[in-house]
C-alpha cells in the first residue's frame, strides 16, 4: 500500500524530469528564501533604484547641484526643476541625487569598515580567549557605555567636522556591536568538533578562525551590516541637520534637510525638505526590509 | 542580595574613572587653549604675554595633565563640577536648570511608548499571521526608518503650522507657570519621541509574547480549562513582561541621548539641546560633564537592570 503510493510519487517525479521541468534550483537556499519574501524584494528594488539613481546622477539631471542661480531662487517644482530650487537657486532634485552619493557612502562605507574592525577583532579574540579577549571586551564596554549620539557628538567636538572624521567617528561608535556579535558566535563555534579536528592537524590559529569558522558566522554579520547601515544613514542625517555632521559645502541628505530648521521654509517651501526626508525614510526602510529578510533567511532558529 | 548589589556597584567605579580619564585626555588633545576661548579677540590683542601667563596660572593650566586630572576628580567628588566656558556659569547650575525638562520629556515618552508598545505587540502576537499583524509589523519598520527629526518637522507642519492646534516648540510660556498651562507644549515632542520608541518596544513585546505563548505552562493552563483571555494576559503576558522590563531599563539612559535631536527640533530647553550648544561652542568642560553624566546614567541603568533580573531570576544571583 505504502509502496504503491511511493511508486506513484516517483513516477510523477520521473515524468517531470523527462519533461525537463525539474531543473536544479540555482543559487543558495538563503538567497532563494530572501527572494521569496515580498518585503525583502521590495527592499532590494527600492534600494537599487536609489543607489543607481545616485551613481548615475549626471544622466538623470542636467542641473548642477552646486550652481547658484540667483534668478531662480525658491522656485516651486516645475518641469525644469522637478523638486524646485532652494534659497540660492540650486536645483533640489540634483542635490538629492548627488547628496545620495555622499550619504550612502558614509552609511554603507562606515558600516562595512565597522564590520571589518569589529568582526576582525571579535573573531580572533573570541577564538583565542584569555587576556586578549578580556582586554578587547573591556575596551568595547568603554565605547558602549555612551549613548550613541552623545559619543558621536563628543567625538565631533574633539576631532572636528569633516567627511573623513565623520566616517572614523561612525566606525569608532559602531564597531562595538559587531565585535560583540562576532565574539559571541565565536565562543559557541570554537567548541565544534571540526575546529578540534583542525587544531589537531596543526592548522594555524589565524587560518582556523578567519578561514574555517568565520564563514559560518556570515549570516548574522550580514544582518548586522544592513542594520548598522540604516543606523548610520539616520545618524548622518541627524548630525548634518544639527549642522554638526558633514560640512555644509558638501551636499548630503542631512545637509539638504538642514534648511527646514527655519520655520518659514518649513511652512512655505515644502519642496526643499519634504522630498529629501521621504527619500531618506524610503532608503532606510528598504535597508531595514533587506536586513529583516536576511535575518529570516539565514538564522537557522527561524527556519520552518 | 545586598552583597550582589554592592559588588555590582563597585565594578562601575573603575569604569567611570577610566572613561572620565579618556574623555579628559581627548579634550586635552583638541586644538586651541581654554584661555583663547575665554577672552574675546579684541581684549586678547591688547594683553601682554605676562598677563596670559598669569591668567593661565590662575586657572591652573600650567600644571601637568595628570595633576589637572587629579584636581578635577577631587573637585567632582566634592560636588564642584567646574564652570562653563561661555558665560562662566557653574556647570551644576546649568544641569540642574536643564535636567527637569529632559526628565519630563523622557518620562512622558517612556510611559507612552511602553503602554502602546506592549499593547500593540501583544495584539500582534495573539493574532499572529493576520493582516493586523503584518500591518503592525510594517508600521514598526516604518517607525524605525523615519529620521526622528523629520517626523518631528512634519508633525510641526501639520499640527502647529497648518492647523494651529499645538504650539511649535518651547516649554514654558513666559506668563504661565503651572504644569497644566504648559501641557500643550509637551504633547508634540512627547508623542514624536514616543512614536519612535513604540516601534522598538512593540517588536520586542511581540517576540517575547510569542516565545512565552509557545511554552509548556500555556498548554497546562489551557488543559486546566482556563478562559483564553486569562491564559493570554495572566499567564502569557506576565512571563513576556520580564524581557520587556529589561529593554525599558536599558532605554532609560538612551533617553538622555535619544531626546537630543528632538529637543533641538522643538526648542525644548533640556540637557540635549544644551549639549548641542556646548558642542557647537566648543565649551569643553560642559561637553565633558554632560557626556560623563550620560555614561553615569547608562552604568546606573545597567546596574538597576541587573539587580531587577537578579530579583526576578534567582539563577543570576547565585552564579
Amino acid at each position: 500500500m505504502a509502496n504503491a503510493s511511493l511508486n506513484r510519487k516517483f513516477d510523477r517525479i520521473r515524468a517531470r524530469e523527462e519533461a525537463g521541468l525539474n531543473t536544479p534550483q540555482s543559487g543558495s537556499r538563503a538567497l532563494r528564501k530572501l527572494m521569496g519574501n515580498p518585503l525583502a524584494v521590495a527592499g532590494v528594488v527600492i534600494f537599487s533604484i536609489i543607489v543607481l539613481a545616485s551613481i548615475f546622477a549626471p544622466l538623470l539631471t542636467a542641473q548642477d547641484p552646486q550652481k547658484i542661480n540667483l534668478r531662480a531662487m525658491l522656485q516651486p517644482p516645475s518641469a525644469e526643476h522637478w523638486f524646485g530650487t532652494d534659497r540660492t537657486g540650486r536645483d533640489v532634485f540634483a542635490r538629492i541625487l548627488y547628496g545620495g552619493r555622499v550619504s550612502i557612502l558614509v552609511g554603507l562605507g562606515s558600516a562595512l569598515l565597522a564590520a571589518i574592525v569589529g568582526v576582525g577583532i571579535g573573531a580572533y579574540t573570541g577564538y583565542r580567549g584569555g587576556w586578549v579577549d578580556t582586554i578587547a571586551l573591556r575596551i568595547s564596554e568603554i565605547f558602549m557605555a555612551f549613548p550613541q549620539i552623545i559619543l558621536v557628538l563628543l567625538l565631533v567636538s574633539i576631532v572636528g567636522q569633516s567627511l573623513t572624521n565623520l566616517i572614523v567617528i561612525f566606525v569608532l561608535t559602531g564597531w562595538g556591536g559587531m565585535y560583540r556579535m562576532a565574539r559571541a558566535r565565536m565562543l559557541s563555534l570554537r567548541e565544534e568538533e571540526y575546529v578540534q579536528a583542525l587544531q589537531s592537524f596543526g592548522v594555524p590559529t589565524v587560518k582556523i578562525c578567519y578561514k574555517h569558522i568565520l564563514p559560518n558566522a556570515l549570516g548574522p554579520i550580514m544582518v548586522n551590516i544592513t542594520l548598522t547601515t540604516a543606523m548610520f544613514i539616520l545618524a548622518e542625517a541627524g548630525l548634518s541637520f544639527l549642522g554638526l555632521g558633514v560640512p555644509l559645502s558638501i551636499p548630503t541628505w542631512g545637509n539638504i534637510l538642514n534648511v527646514a530648521k527655519d520655520i518659514r521654509v518649513l511652512e512655505n517651501n515644502w519642496w526643499m525638505w519634504l522630498p529629501v526626508g521621504a527619500v531618506i525614510s524610503l532608503f532606510v526602510l528598504s535597508v531595514n526590509f533587506i536586513g529583516d529578510g536576511l535575518r529570516d533567511s539565514t538564522d537557522p532558529t527561524l527556519q520552518g | 542580595m545586598l552583597t550582589f548589589i554592592i559588588r555590582r556597584f563597585l565594578v562601575t567605579i573603575p569604569m567611570l574613572l577610566i572613561i572620565s580619564f579618556l574623555v579628559y585626555l581627548g579634550l586635552e588633545l583638541t586644538p586651541g587653549d581654554a584661555v583663547s576661548y575665554m577672552i574675546d579677540p579684541d581684549t586678547a590683542s591688547t594683553m601682554s604675554d605676562e598677563d596670559f601667563l598669569a591668567l593661565r596660572e590662575a586657572l591652573g593650566l600650567n600644571k601637568s595633565f595628570l595633576q589637572r586630572y587629579g584636581i578635577w576628580v577631587f573637585n567632582v567628588l566634592q560636588g564642584n563640577f567646574g564652570h562653563s566656558l561661555s558665560g562662566g556659569v557653574a556647570i551644576s547650575t546649568i544641569v540642574l536648570d536643564r535636567l527637569p525638562a529632559t526628565l519630563e520629556l523622557s518620562i512622558f515618552a517612556i510611559v507612552f511608548s511602553t503602554l502602546f508598545g506592549c499593547i500593540l505587540g501583544t495584539i500582534s502576537a495573539l493574532r499572529r499571521g493576520s493582516v493586523l499583524d503584518s500591518g503592525l509589523t510594517v508600521f514598526g519598520m516604518v517607525g524605525v526608518s523615519i529620521p526622528e527629526f523629520f517626523f518631528g518637522l512634519v508633525s510641526i507642519l501639520i499640527f502647529a503650522l497648518k492647523f494651529d492646534w499645538l504650539p511649535v516648540g518651547g516649554r514654558l510660556l513666559p506668563s504661565y507657570d503651572s504644569y497644566v498651562d504648559h501641557l500643550p507644549n509637551i504633547i508634540l515632542p512627547g508623542l514624536v519621541l514616543s512614536m519612535m520608541m513604540t516601534a522598538g518596544v512593540m517588536r520586542y513585546a511581540r517576540a517575547a509574547m510569542l516565545d512565552s505563548l509557545g511554552r509548556e505552562f500555556i498548554r497546562t493552563a489551557r488543559a486546566k480549562g482556563l478562559p483564553e483571555w486569562r491564559i493570554n494576559i495572566i499567564h502569557g503576558f506576565r512571563v513576556a513582561l520580564t524581557p520587556v522590563v529589561v529593554l525599558i531599563g536599558f532605554r532609560l539612559p538612551t533617553l538622555i541621548g535619544g531626546s537630543v535631536i528632538i529637543e533641538e527640533v522643538f526648542q525644548w530647553p533640556g540637557i540635549g539641546s544644551e549639549f548641542i550648544e556646548a558642542v557647537r561652542g566648543a565649551d569643553y568642560p560642559l561637553v565633558m560633564f554632560i557626556a560623563l553624566l550620560s555614561v553615569f546614567a547608562v552604568l546606573m541603568a545597567s546596574l538597576i537592570v541587573d539587580v531587577l533580573t537578579a530579583l526576578i531570576d534567582p539563577r543570576v544571583r547565585l552564579s
